[in-house]
């Protein structure tokens, strides 16, 4: 922030056999000036990201390749990447099946969510009542994790909605989260439950923003409605999808308080990710060397994911 | 519309400025805990699981009785619930508010007295501790042979049967061996035309540690086994007694006599399972859910593999131990000694009989001490006759191993039980899964 | 118009998927009335055999319910105040005025949105635990509590949000060099040009990123939990309705769990209906994509 005076400085310096006239001085006054109203106007976004941002990221590369129970500050022993290699020796339970939990989790959540929003926003928008409609999809959206869970979470059980109606059907009752082939597609259409409410939102953002042009062309066409779906709508609604698309998998990466809640990680590992992982390593075990390499390697795995996901989407922009 | 320049430039440095300082001021009150003014009383914080209900008042009255009658030291209690418990304390020992005096789960000594959570304990209190509790109870209270807490509650594991669903199902009495331990859980399962489980046999629980760990580990010692090496740095649990649980778990499952998915916290008091084993405490909350019905619960033994082997089974407990953050572990130290080993008239018992304020406590909560000889006293005559079984166990169980990584290892063996149970790994896989997991993961925690 | 040839088929899947919305939360209401013995036996029931409150008056027993209300809403607020204030201020900066830097602050607010919150989880901690001269602790952040032992605790991670200032700055960029010329012209200085035009004009996307950070806030879970353990006095709704789990009688304790649960989305319930208008409006013009 200080050194920020710097370039003006240069700059005056280099201008200054040019400057002449009183206005061109007023000029570069009121210019200084801004330059100051602006960085006391981000000072104190500038000052968090220092504090938060910055210094985070130091500390937490420090932990990872140290040993630490998160006591002492003295006690921070260096060890360098052991906690990494630890992560992936034999017998560890971080890359299956914690990691690959994380991802099928993350995968499944972005399919559902993207593909009941992408129905239910282009079916809304030839809706009466889009106000009404939208408001019921947002419900879940303004509530908590913690109400989500446990709703959910008494719904899957012997005696609770979801066996109910199977029952009812004369189907056989499913466990759903005690068995571990059930347990993580069962939170995932939860999760995904949950978030279908803010992808129609953008998409709908999306949805608006195609010109009626586009449509009455197409209807002088001849255009079936599918037709139109696929041919108009949906790669106009590209740029929307990539960012519902990016988003909901960062989220569904990193969030585990919805697993927290509905099954703390089991059956065994069935539902045990990543960010719980790290959560438990710190909090519970006292392992913060662990834990924050952990993170790092979800990093990157988030990083990796976010980047083929701005690939494909690029290729098929060039495709079309 | 356009107000003068001066007061744009006042509110600029205001709000700029307003956020961070506000937030700073706010954060440099000075920390809560005592006052720190000669004269005023020492504070001791307390930290268990004691939480709720009965435990909490149980706890409260000894802890009420000493604040009256010391002025200098004060105890305050704080509690969560059992699961929350361990992160409670490592979260307060890293936010530097962890409690006085702590109570941790024995399992987690390794582990707590390797982080330097834990304070050993002075030679005089050391002697008392080994004088006056039976070996379990002080093995579960010491890492590598330092004596770190005075021992409190001490479970040992015995199977519950519901008397009832055994005579229905035309048995006698409860299980004494492995093959009976089966058939009785084959002949008093049921089921409804839509596969729900009406009554498990034996009730196999995913629900906590207690409910497959326990159960396993107990199994495992009553079949001669151990689950931590002698020299504590890996697992014994693939041998030929760990895979003989395993193998019985397996089959009690596949037969349908077990439904891993149920509570059976929730299950067994609903008169849903016929038996399981638990520990003892559970016989205070079920008096208290069942009512009447508590006169169906009975407890034996946990079934051995053949009639002439030697009963063994799990013990598990918890002890008083101090902080080595602690600002004043004399007086915690003290308190602890009174609390614990200090005898005091029972009222309930016979004129003249004593025992300790935490004997007395544990036993109204349905519990144990390892204080053999309060035990005898304060479980004379008209207490619960299914505590019985579990008093005789402090002779012969074995403590639960409490090396650094235990809880871990703990987890891990829990994930493998689950996984044998749902049917994801064979009895091979589960054996050889947990032997390499938790080597691993515990020779990485020394 | 001519798109509305199948309607029947649109409103079917809209109302199913409405319905499937809708239906947890009718159960969970259903539910909060159960009395005891009632809830998770077989067979299903959707409705409970009476309206029974005393659930409600169970979980406001068990729990300490004004002080966790009042801790989130303290804690919303403060986010979402300041959450407000920054973005506005930083996006003001970054769309419209000129000084050295500021590409740089803009692609250092971008990349802020690429770090995952977990990355900080920890060091966060950590941070707030040490903070220098706080909660007891001396000059190097040592020997005390931290900022553990305030509420700020809770709000702290989340004053500042890149998304944010992003979406501030991109509604900004769009608003006329000339309005804003004209008001300096007239002697006003940066901060009234801020405060008198820029605004007033952001009012909608002021609103939907309020009610954004608003929500996010409110039903924050995993950062409360940890501070909460940490000092149970700031602890919020959500972490609080989460240890009603442990209700020592398992016969009742999904039905007062809900009972609370109902209490605690109850305000948001309500704002978002009352301001959903301007929810929906405001991410509408602001285009998302």
């Amino acid at each position: 922030m200080v050194n920020t005076l710097a370039p003006e400085t240069t700059e005056r310096a280099a201008h200054s056999p040019r400057s002449a006239g009183p206005a061109v001085d007023g000029r570069r006054r009121a210019r200084r000036h801004q330059a100051v109203v602006a960085y006391l106007f981000l000072a104190p976004t500038l000052l968090f990201f220092a504090v938060f941002l910055i210094l985070p990221l130091g500390f937490a590369l420090l932990l990872s390749m140290s040993r630490w129970a998160g006591f002492d500050l003295d006690d921070i022993d260096p060890v360098g990447l052991d906690n990494f290699t630890g992560l992936f020796a034999d017998g560890s339970t971080f890359l299956t099946p914690i990691l690959t939990n994380t991802l099928l989790f993350a995968l499944g959540t972005v399919a559902l969510a993207l593909a009941g929003s992408v129905v239910v926003a282009t079916c809304i928008n030839n809706l009466r009542f889009q106000g009404l409609w939208r408001t019921l999809y947002f419900l879940p959206i303004v509530t908590t994790v913690v109400a989500v869970g446990n709703v959910w979470k008494y719904m899957y059980e012997p005696g609770g909605l979801v066996n109910g109606v199977l029952n009812a059907l004369g189907l056989g009752s499913v466990a759903f989260l005690q068995d571990p082939d059930t347990a993580l597609p069962s939170v995932v259409v939860v999760q995904a439950w949950a978030s279908v409410g803010s992808a129609i939102l953008i998409l709908t953002a999306g949805l608006k923003s195609i010109p009626e042009s586009y449509y009455e062309a197409a209807a002088l066409d001849g255009a079936g409605p599918v037709t139109v779906f696929w041919k108009i709508t949906l790669p106009l609604l590209r740029p929307s999808l990539l960012f519902v698309c990016i988003t909901q998998f960062l989220t569904g990466l990193q969030s585990f308080a919805l697993i927290i809640v509905m099954t703390k990680g089991g059956p065994g590992d069935a539902t045990n990710v990543a960010a719980l992982e790290m959560y438990r390593q710190a909090f519970s075990y006292g392992d913060w060397g662990t834990a924050s390499a952990a993170a790092f390697m979800l990093f990157v795995v988030v990083l990796l994911v976010t980047l083929v996901q701005l690939w494909i989407f690029r290729r098929k922009g060039e495709d079309a | 519309m356009t107000p003068s320049r001066r007061t744009g430039g006042l509110s600029r440095r205001h709000f700029a400025l307003a956020l961070p300082s506000a937030l700073l001021a706010s954060g440099c009150a000075a920390p809560h805990q005592g006052t720190g003014r000669p004269g005023d009383p020492i504070v001791l914080t307390l930290l268990s699981h004691y939480a709720s209900g009965e435990l909490k008042e149980a706890l409260q009255g000894p802890v009420d009785e000493w604040n009256a009658t010391h002025d200098r030291v004060k105890v305050r209690t704080k509690a969560v619930e059992f699961t929350d418990l361990l992160t409670t304390f490592m979260v307060r020992q890293a936010a530097g508010q962890g409690a006085d005096i702590i109570q941790p789960y024995c399992l987690w000594n390794g582990q707590l007295v390797q982080a330097g959570v834990l304070r050993p304990a002075p030679s005089e209190h050391t002697a008392e501790i080994t004088r006056g509790y039976g070996k379990a109870a002080v093995g579960a209270a010491s890492v590598g042979g330092k004596v770190y807490g005075y021992p409190t509650e001490v479970q040992t594991y015995a199977l519950y049967y519901n008397k009832r669903l055994l005579r229905e199902a035309g048995i006698v009495g409860p299980p004494r061996t492995w093959r009976e331990l089966e058939e009785t859980a084959y002949r008093t399962a049921k089921r409804d035309r839509y596969g729900n489980t009406l009554v498990q046999g034996f009730g196999l629980s995913t629900y906590d540690d207690s409910t497959t760990v326990g159960q396993t580990l107990a199994l495992l010692n009553a079949a001669g086994g151990t689950f931590v090496s002698a020299d504590g740095r890996g697992t014994a649990i693939d041998s030929t007694a760990g895979r003989a649980v395993f193998d019985l778990e397996h089959r009690l499952v596949v037969k349908g006599a077990s439904a891993p998915g149920i509570n059976v916290y929730k299950a067994f008091q609903s008169g849903q399972v016929a038996m399981v084993v638990s520990a003892g405490w559970w016989t205070g909350s079920l008096k208290a859910q069942m009512g009447k019905d508590y006169r169906d619960v009975g407890v034996a033994p946990v079934p051995v593999p053949k009639a002439d082997d030697a009963p063994a089974t799990l013990s598990t407990g918890f002890m008083l131990g101090v902080n080595t953050a602690s600002e004043h572990p004399r007086e915690a130290w003290e308190f602890l000694r009174w609390l614990n080993t200090e005898k005091v008239d029972v009222k309930s018992a016979r004129k003249g009989a004593t025992a300790t304020r935490m004997s007395s406590l544990q036993v109204s909560v349905g519990s144990l001490t390892g204080r053999a000889d309060d035990m005898r006293t304060l479980l004379g005559q008209g207490s619960d006759p299914n505590l019985r079984p579990f008093l005789d166990a402090l002779a012969y169980a074995v403590p639960e191993p409490n090396v650094p990584g235990a809880q871990q290892a703990k987890s891990l063996l829990r994930k493998n039980i689950e996984a044998l149970w749902t049917g994801q790994q064979s009895v091979d896989e589960a054996l050889r899964t947990t032997r390499r997991q938790v080597d691993q993961e515990v020779s990485r925690s020394w | 118009m001519n798109r509305r040839r199948f309607p029947w088929l649109s409103y079917l899947l809209v109302a199913t998927g409405a319905v499937l919305t809708v239906v947890p939360f009718l159960d969970m209401v259903m539910t909060s009335f159960k009395g005891p013995g009632e809830s998770g036996t077989l067979p299903y029931r959707f409705l409970p055999k009476a309206f029974d409150l005393s659930n409600y008056r169970a979980a406001i027993h068990q729990l300490d319910l004004p002080v966790l209300f009042r801790n989130s809403v303290i804690a919303t607020a403060v986010i979402t105040g300041s959450v407000l204030l920054t973005s506005s201020l930083a996006g003001y900066s970054l769309a419209k005025l000129r000084f050295p830097g500021r590409d740089f602050i803009f692609r250092l607010v971008l990349s802020t949105m690429m770090f995952p919150p977990f990355l900080f989880f920890i060091p966060h901690f950590l941070i707030l635990v040490h903070w220098p001269l706080a909660g007891g602790n001396d000059l190097f952040g040592r020997g005390g509590a931290g900022l553990t032992v305030s509420i700020v605790a809770l709000t702290m991670p989340f004053l500042v949000n890149g998304f944010g200032i992003f979406l501030m700055r991109q509604f900004m960029v769009s608003i006329p060099d000339e309005v804003l010329e004209a008001a300096r012209i007239d002697g006003a200085g940066e901060f009234a040009v801020w405060w008198r035009i820029v605004v007033p004009q952001t009012k909608p996307v002021l609103v939907t990123l309020g009610l954004l950070t608003f929500v996010d806030a409110w039903n924050e879970y995993i950062w409360a939990l940890l501070v909460s353990t940490a000092n149970p006095d700031v602890m919020t709704l959500p972490v609080g309705i989460q240890l009603l789990q442990d209700y020592v009688d398992p016969t009742r304790t999904m039905p007062i769990v809900m009972a609370g649960l109902v209490l605690s989305i109850l305000p948001v319930l309500i704002l978002f209906l009352l301001l959903q208008k301007y929810y929906i409006r405001g991410v509408m013009l602001s285009g998302l994509k």
